[in-house]
Parts: C-alpha cells; structure tokens; sequence
C-alpha cells in the first residue's frame, strides 16, 4: 500500500516541472498509459490476497483519479499560458485606422427631391414623369398661356424650334397626365427643367417638383392642407406658412406661399430681404381653360397644382449660398452630403 | 410699380404707416418687394403680375389700398368745364381691329419749358427722367392713371390728319432715341397723310417730337389691342413704359379721362388754347357680365361666405353686381378685363376676404396608395448600388458644345452625332443637347484634378437627346461614370485595377437589378484605350462600354499629372432596366454537400478567361454547379507570353452526395478536357 502513496508523491514531485503540453502528454503515458504505472500496479491486483484486494484496487483507484484531475489541471493552466502567450505575439494596434469602402454620397439636389418625393408619396400621391424637351403647346399654349401673351416674359425660354422647347417648368406633365387619365388624380411630376438665365441664384438647368390633385370636391381648403403638411414635414412643425394671392395662367385664385426665413426666426435678414419671409413654393387651383383644354368637365371637377423648386429648397435647407454649386460637380462639396 | 407714398395719399386718407400698407398690398397680391428712400421720402416698390395691368398706375394701386382698408377713392380733377372750340384735325383709323379707340386733342400756342419741380420729382421718383413741361406731364399721367398719352408737334403733322394703319411692305421710321427702326409688316403705326409719325404705343418718331420751339401740340390717348402692341414690340426689341401697358391691356373707357386731366395740366402749366376732344372709336367696350352661383365660390375656396359678405367684398373693390337669389352677376369694369370667369370672381373674393382665413383641412378624396413606379424605383436601386461602390452622384447640365464630340474622335455615322441645337444659347459651349454623359464626365474629371482631388468616383443618371427626325427627340436614361485614384501609398494595400474595381462596381449594379446575362467584350471605342476597355452587353443587347481614357485623348488633356488612369462608363440605362427579369423565382436550397476542386492552368495569354470559362461551361457533366476564377498571375516563374490562371469547380447533384472517387475521376477528365480545348497545360 505504501507503494501507492510514494506513486503518488513521485507523481506530484515530476508534475511539479511539466512546462508544455508535449511534456504533460509523456507524464500521462507514463502514469496512465497502457504500460503506466499506476496500469501496471492495477494489474498486480490479482496477485494481492482477496481480503485485501478492495481495499487495494479502491486505493489505487483513487491515486489514478487523483493523478487524472491533477493532469487535466495542469493541461488547462499550461493551455491557458500558452492562450496568454499568443495573446501577446498577435497583439495589434487598435488604434491603426480601419479599412472601409467609403460610400458614394447622393447629389443634394437628389437627395432633397426624393425627400420631397416621399412626403407626397405618404400622402397617397404618385409619380409621373415628362419630357424635357417639350412642344409649347404643353408648356405653354395648354397651360392658358398663348403665344404673345405677356406672362410668356414670367420665363426665359429656350428655343430648338418655334414649335419646340426645353421645358421652363415641370407643368406640361400635368396636360400630359391629364389628358391620358380622368380624375381623381393625386400626381406629383419631379424633374429638370431650363431657363436662358444664369447667375448667382439661376441656373439655365434647374429642378422642379410639380404636383397637382383634382377630383370633385377639391377646394383652396384643400390645397392649403396639403401644402402646410408638406411644409411642415419638410422643415418643422413649428415653421411658420403664409399664403398670398399672386398670378400664374394655370391657375385661378393663385397663390404664392412663404415660409417664415429659418436665417432670422422672421426678423428680417439680407437672405429674406427684410420681409421676415421666404417664398418656396407656388400653387393654386387649375384654371378652368386648363380643364377645357384636356376635355374635362368644369362644372364637375376642380383641382389644385403646386409647384416648388428643388434648388431653392436645398439651399434654404444647408444655407447654400450660391446655386452653381451644385453643377460644378466639385467632390469636395458633394462628399458633404 | 414704384409708388411714391405721397402720391398714393393724395388718392386714399389713409394713416397708416408705408409698411402696414406695403404688408397689406402683399397680402393681397400687390407684393411690395421693398420700401425705398427718394429725396426723403418713401416709395414702395410693387411686383405688379402681368394679369393687373390695372395697377400699373398710382391710381390703380389707391383703388386696392380703398378695397382692403375701406376707405374711399379720391381721384383728381379730370372733367374740362364749358366750351371748347373745334379743331381742323381729323381721326381715320384703317385697323380698328388693332386700334379699338382713338382720342385726340389740339392744344395752340403752347410754352414749352422744363416743368416744374414738384412734377420733376414724382417723376424722378418713379424713374422717369424729366424731359419738357409737355412730355413730362404725358408721363405724369402714364404714372397717375396709367394711360400712356402721347404729345405731338402739330404744326408737323401734314394735312392735319392722323391716320392709324399698320406698317405694310418696307416702312421705316426714325423713334425719338434717334435710331432707324425697319417696322415689321404687321406693326401698327400712327400716320400723318403721308409718313408713319409713331409705331403705336411704342414710341413716338424723331421728326414730330415735342421741342423747346413747338408752339402747337397734338396730344393723343388711345387704346391698341395687347397682342399686336406685343408682337412688334418683340419684333423690333423696342419696350417702353407705353408697351408694358399697352400689351398688358388698359382701360379703353378711363383714357379719356386721363386725355383731359394731361390737358387740363398743359393748359396750367404750359398755358395754350385747349380745343374741343376729337374721338374715334369704332369698337365699343362691352362689358361680359359673369353669372356666378353663391355656393361655386364656396365650392372653390372651400369657405361658407354668405352672398352678403361676397358682394360687399365686390362693392369695396367697385365692382358693380347684381343679385339673383342663388346667382349673382359681376359687371368687370373696363379696367378689370381680367375677371372672366366664376375662378376669376373667387380669386377677387378670396384675395380681400385674406388667404391666410381661408380654413387649411385635409382633401375629401378617396384613400390611394402613393407609389413610385417600376422604372423610378429601379433607378433608385442602381444609385444605391452606385453608392454603396463608393460612387457620389453628380448632376451635370444637358448642354454640350459642338466640339465635344470631336474631342473624343466620335464618327460621322455614329448617333451620337445626331444633335439637337438650342436656338438661343446662353455660350456657344452649351448650345447642343448632349447626346452621351462622356464629355461631361471628362470635364468632371480635370475639374477636380486641377483641384487636387486624389480620388474622384463619381455617377451621373441622366438623359441623352437623340434627333430621331421626329417631332421631339428621343430622350434616352444614361447611367455615366468615372473613377480615377491617384497611385499613392495607402496604408492598407489595395492594387486592384481601375478597370476592374469600376467593372465590379457595375457588376454590383447588375446583380442588384437581378441581371445575370452579361458580357464583356473588347470595343472599338475611340476615345478609350484599345487594350482596356469593353464593350458591355446584357442578354445579347449592347447597353455601353467600361475602359480606360485612351493616352492619346489623356494627352490633349493638358495636365499636371502624368499619365493618369482614368476609367469611364457610360451605359443606356433605359435599356438595361428593360432588361430586368419579371420576377424574383424562389429556387430550393441545396439538400446536399457540394465537393469542390480546383484547376490551375498555364495558358496562352491572348486566351481570354471567360473563353477558358465556357470551355469549362461547355463540359458534358451535369455536376458541375458553379466554375469561378480564384487566381490569375503573369510574370516570375511563368514562361513569357503565358499567364496562370486558376479555377474553383463546384460539384453537386440534386439527388445524392457526391462520393470522392465519383469526383476524382469526373475532374480528370475536366482537366483533360480544358488541356485539350485551350492547348494549355497544368500549372506545377
């Protein structure tokens, strides 16, 4: 018996200097392998005399248990040393930059009109879309604006023939629309648009979102809703909305309509010229020659259109000061949106 | 308009003060875009829209500053009391068509002097440069009641006769700023028996002016049709404060009101016989009365206004009406030609009732889904996909200059040669309509080198006009592009290829619109480099081309930077959303283990690796689920004119799992197979 106990202390003393898994691996074989030596004293457990034989194979037993958790001890501190060792050597420097694929930004003007666009598509509007290059029958004549008529001067427009034109305005996507369908009709028409004009704050091309609802019982009421949910979602709750009468062929009452200036909170500033006021958006309800001219019935529909410019409004939003921006196409003022 | 406040006082008792009645004008449509200062005093200056001619006038304004603040008009004395003696002048008019009305008066033995200077600066207030006690008392009254009159020296006048006609065959007429002016054919002119003496409305001629010696006068007031007065003062790019309000209509009644009170003004300041009014007018004023139900106004406005309220707000504007219980019927005075129709009434109505009353509610109108369509949402997804490649949007204008396409070496027979030209360009370098994004793309480029900028990955979705010998052109969606990288270190290597960083980026795109059938084949496009570049087709359509700026075009360039690589794109993205499949189709995922071999093969390298691709395509064995290429090298190690290139076979069938054996003998053969097509060997 006392064989076992000096096993046992002989294992503890050679445990003592195991410094790797290879080293831990020979100990086992050599205490637990086939030919180990607590295997070998477990075999002579015949010879023992049978009186003595429990209490032998129990005491062995218990070395060899013993000698089996005291390697899995080891095994896990060496295995975790040597975790702690790679630790260390693949140690890297956090603070090195990441490497990311930079996203493209979208042009703001983009980015504002599909944000303008999604407004009115909540509110149950669709998309429609014209062209560009556009005869002035549908940007002008259709719109109750006759040749040599004086509001022909409200737009500088350029000419590819007397018939054609670049659209001035996203309007003719109303006759468009109009004459194809029959009302209820809540459209909204996003897209460029050209005027002979440039300097600070013109462009010859520019954005426009055009939009109009008619059906049978459309009132002013009506699109006043409309526009100030618009303008509210678009800007804030808060921003103060006026509407005053002003004149567009198209339409009849016309109105403009003003934002309080968010440059000044509404006390006057050179941006709103004083006024405390900054005018986005024009709109009114579809005059009834309009209507004549796509066949509809006056007595039974009335309707109302708006329509805003996308570069106004993105200047207004990022306090851009000067319109060319954005088709200079200058990286460094892209990647800012 | 510029209204002197003073003036406007004089017509309306009104206290209160420039601003409150400038913010009260705006709000009902007369914007006062400012108030400003003249020798002491303020005059608000008013965005009249075309539509209310009848405010171009200080009266005119005064007759909305009464309606909106209910206080009454006061118009200056205009009636000449008792007898006036008959002049020897005589009135023909041979377009009455063009020429409603035409009035006239002699005045003799006038003194023409400076006028005086209370005269002067209402005038210089307004603009207007003083000229003589004559002229200036003409544009007095243009401004006052806004009638423009003219005065013309009698004693010119050849058998005193005043003759209204339009121009005909080859007329020409010295104006009073001393230029020879052709008239257009259809212009309207005034005559004397012999030679035009004014284009009509316009402006008056040099031989018949008003002078320091002309004793006699002939003072005119008379009513052209807007249209004509327009036309030819368009034609002849001739506008006056005559043809401003002439072409936007005045008032055929109230002129010779405005005939009387300028004579009565000579009569005072001037002095002279005044002689009795001469009046032509061969098409009378009607007045087209617009019947109006009560309840359409509420209709349109969406208000509850009573008939009572509706014709008050009529009266206090002086719009005469009459009620008939439900309906009730505007008589437009001659100066509001304006108010038409029951739309035009209700704007009348609305704008004195205050827009901001008007209740804001929400539309009545049955639910709908607001959507975008097919088309606009797939855009949306290319742009985001353009995005996510690091790609930023830029807008560039539709205008191209006629030397574009030459600088990128476009041929005559291409379509991109079919332009159309803007008649009245704003410069000769944006005076065609862009046919391709590309010369866009290249200025985009040298713009932001010159400034430096390392890294330019940019995008454009817009349209390309194409002459299609129709009435409107063809308008064609592009998706164009450009990438450049300046080749300096960067902290985390990444040595990719323009090319392929920018194919992969339309790679991207293809697989967001789920387009699986495309190709890249070597191009023939001038401008880009012969060894670099592809054509792109999608499902056997050529959608455009991805390839390097060819060092030639590069050249020309000018730049600071030496050879830089610059990779464009530009693509029909019309047709290629066309192209997209109809419908997302759910397949199985696999229900067994794959086993994948590899293949590393030297070959000739003029083989193109989508050839070696299909030749692996091509091989008779149902198993073979996915061919990719994981390798390719040229160089050390590798003979010259040979390239190594390595692929990933997938084996997998639908109905068991592979066993290795299986596969080991099926991938021999592929390999013999692939040595045998391409004449190539297995790398060591």
């Amino acid at each position: 018996m006392d064989d076992i106990f000096s096993l046992k202390k002989l294992f503890l003393e050679e445990s003592q200097s195991v410094t790797s898994i290879s080293e831990l691996q020979q100990l086992r074989i050599r205490y637990l392998g086939k030919k180990g030596l607590v295997t070998s004293k477990l075999k002579t457990l015949s010879s023992i005399s049978p009186e003595l034989r429990p209490e032998f194979g129990k005491a062995v037993n218990e070395v060899k248990s013993f000698i089996d958790d005291d390697l899995k001890k080891i095994e896990d501190r060496l295995k975790e040393e040597e975790h702690k060792k790679r630790i260390l050597s693949e140690t890297i420097d956090i603070t090195l930059p990441g490497k990311f694929v930079s996203f493209g930004r979208e042009h703001p003007i983009n980015k504002v009109l599909y944000e303008i666009v999604n407004i009115f598509l909540s509110m149950g509007f669709e998309v429609e879309e014209g062209p560009e290059v556009e005869l002035d029958y549908y940007n002008f004549e259709a719109l109750n604006i006759p040749k040599d008529h004086p509001a022909r001067d409200m737009q500088d427009t350029f000419y590819i023939s007397d018939d054609v034109i670049l659209r001035t305005h996203t309007s003719p996507v109303q006759i468009r629309v109009m004459e194809k369908r029959n009302p209820p009709l809540k459209v909204i028409a996003p897209g460029k648009v050209y005027r002979c004009d440039a300097d600070i704050s013109h462009t010859p091309m520019f954005h426009q979102v055009e939009g109009f609802m008619v059906d049978t019982d459309i009132a002013f009421s009506d699109l006043k809703g409309v526009l100030e949910l618009f303008i509210h979602s678009f800007f804030s709750v808060e921003t103060p909305v006026r509407f005053r009468p002003s004149y567009f062929p198209f339409t009849e009452p016309s109105a403009e309509i003003d934002i309080g200036c968010n440059f000044c909170s509404g006390k006057g500033c050179r941006v709103c010229k004083n006024t405390g006021w900054l005018e986005i958006l024009g709109a009114g309800m579809i005059h009834p020659k309009v209507f004549e001219m796509v066949g509809y019935d006056t007595e039974l529909y009335t309707g109302f259109a708006f329509g805003m410019g996308v570069e106004r409004l993105t200047m207004l939003k990022y306090s851009i000061d000067d319109i060319r921006l954005f088709f200079e196409n200058d990286i460094r003022f892209l990647r800012q949106f | 308009m510029r209204v002197p406040f003073e003036w406007l006082k004089e017509f309306v008792d009104i206290s209160a003060t420039p601003e409150e009645v400038a913010d009260t004008l705006t709000m009902i449509g007369l914007e006062v875009e400012a108030i400003e200062s003249v020798m002491g005093d303020p005059v608000l200056v008013v965005n009249v829209t075309p539509n209310r001619p009848d405010c171009l006038s200080i009266l005119g304004i005064a007759r909305e500053v009464s309606a909106a603040f209910t206080i009454p008009l006061k118009i200056p004395p205009y009636e000449i009391k008792g007898e006036t003696p008959l002049s020897d002048f005589s009135i023909e008019i041979l377009n009455p068509e063009l020429c409603n009305r035409y009035t006239g008066r002699l005045i003799k033995d006038v003194t023409i002097s400076e006028s005086p200077e209370w005269i002067k600066r209402r005038l210089e207030k307004c603009g207007i440069r003083a000229i003589n006690n004559v002229v200036d008392i003409t544009n007095y009254m243009l401004l006052e009641f806004g009638h423009p009159l003219h005065a013309f020296d009698a004693d010119t006048l050849k058998n005193k006769k005043i003759k209204v006609a339009i121009a005909g065959k080859n007329n020409s007429i010295v104006t009073l700023d001393g230029v020879e002016r052709n008239l257009p054919r259809d212009a309207l002119l005034i005559w004397d028996n012999v030679s035009p003496i004014a284009i009509a409305g316009i402006m008056g001629g040099s031989e018949t002016e008003v002078v320091y010696t002309t004793k006699d006068i002939f003072l005119e007031s008379a009513y052209f049709e807007p249209f004509s007065i327009r036309r030819t003062s368009k034609k002849s790019s001739l506008i006056s404060e005559s043809s401003y309000r002439f072409e936007r209509g005045t008032d055929i009644e109230f002129l010779e009101n405005a005939l009387n009170r300028a004579a009565l003004m000579i009569k005072e300041i001037a002095g002279g016989t005044l002689y009795e009014i001469i009046d032509a007018y061969p098409v009378k004023y009607v007045s087209n009365p617009v019947e109006i139900r009560y309840e359409k106004i509420n209709r349109i406005l969406g208000t509850n206004l009573s008939p009572a309220e509706i014709r008050e707000i009529m009266r206090r504007l002086g719009i005469s009406t009459e009620d008939k219980e439900d309906v009730f019927i505007v008589y437009p005075p001659a100066h509001r030609r304006d108010i038409q129709t029951d739309s035009d009434v209700s704007e009348e109505v609305a704008r004195i009732y205050g827009y901001n009353k008007i209740p804001a509610r929400n539309p009545r109108s049955p639910l709908s889904s607001g959507q975008l369509n097919k088309k606009i949402m797939n855009v949306h997804s290319v742009r985001e996909a353009m995005r996510k490649e690091g790609f930023t949007e830029i807008i560039n204008y539709s205008f191209m200059s006629p030397t574009s396409l030459d600088t990128i070496e476009i041929p005559e027979n291409d379509r991109r040669r079919n332009t159309i030209a803007i008649k009245n360009p704003l410069r000769q370098e944006e005076s065609l309509l862009r046919t391709t994004l590309t010369p866009a793309l290249i200025e985009n480029f040298t713009y932001n080198l010159d400034r430096g900028i390392k890294d330019i990955r940019v995008f454009e979705i817009s349209k390309a006009f194409e002459n299609i010998q129709r009435e409107l052109p063809l308008e064609e969606l592009r998706l164009g592009g450009l990438l450049y990288s300046d080749k300096t270190p960067s902290l985390w290597r990444d040595d990719v290829h323009g090319f392929f960083i920018t194919k992969g980026a339309l790679e991207s795109v293809f697989g967001e619109l789920r387009i699986n059938e495309y190709s890249f084949v070597p191009c023939s496009e001038p401008f880009l480099h012969k060894g670099q570049s592809s054509d792109i087709y999608v499902s056997g359509s050529h959608i455009g081309y991805l390839g390097i700026l060819a060092p030639g075009v590069v050249e020309r360039l000018n730049l600071k930077k030496q050879k830089p690589e610059v990779v464009l794109f530009d693509l029909n993205l019309d047709l290629l959303l066309a192209l997209i499949p109809d419908s997302i189709k759910f397949v199985q995922i696999p229900r067994y283990p794959c086993v994948e071999r590899d293949i590393a093969l030297v070959v000739d390298e003029n083989i193109a690796a989508s050839e070696i691709k299909k030749i692996i395509r091509t091989f008779p064995s149902e198993l073979i689920e996915e061919v990719t290429i994981f390798d390719f090298y040229k160089g050390k190690n590798i003979q010259k004119g040979k390239k190594s290139i390595a692929f990933n076979i997938i084996y997998r069938s639908k109905s068991r799992t592979l066993t290795d054996d299986e596969i080991a003998d099926i991938h021999d053969s592929l390999v013999n197979y692939v040595i045998e097509k391409t004449g190539g060997e297995m790398r060591k």
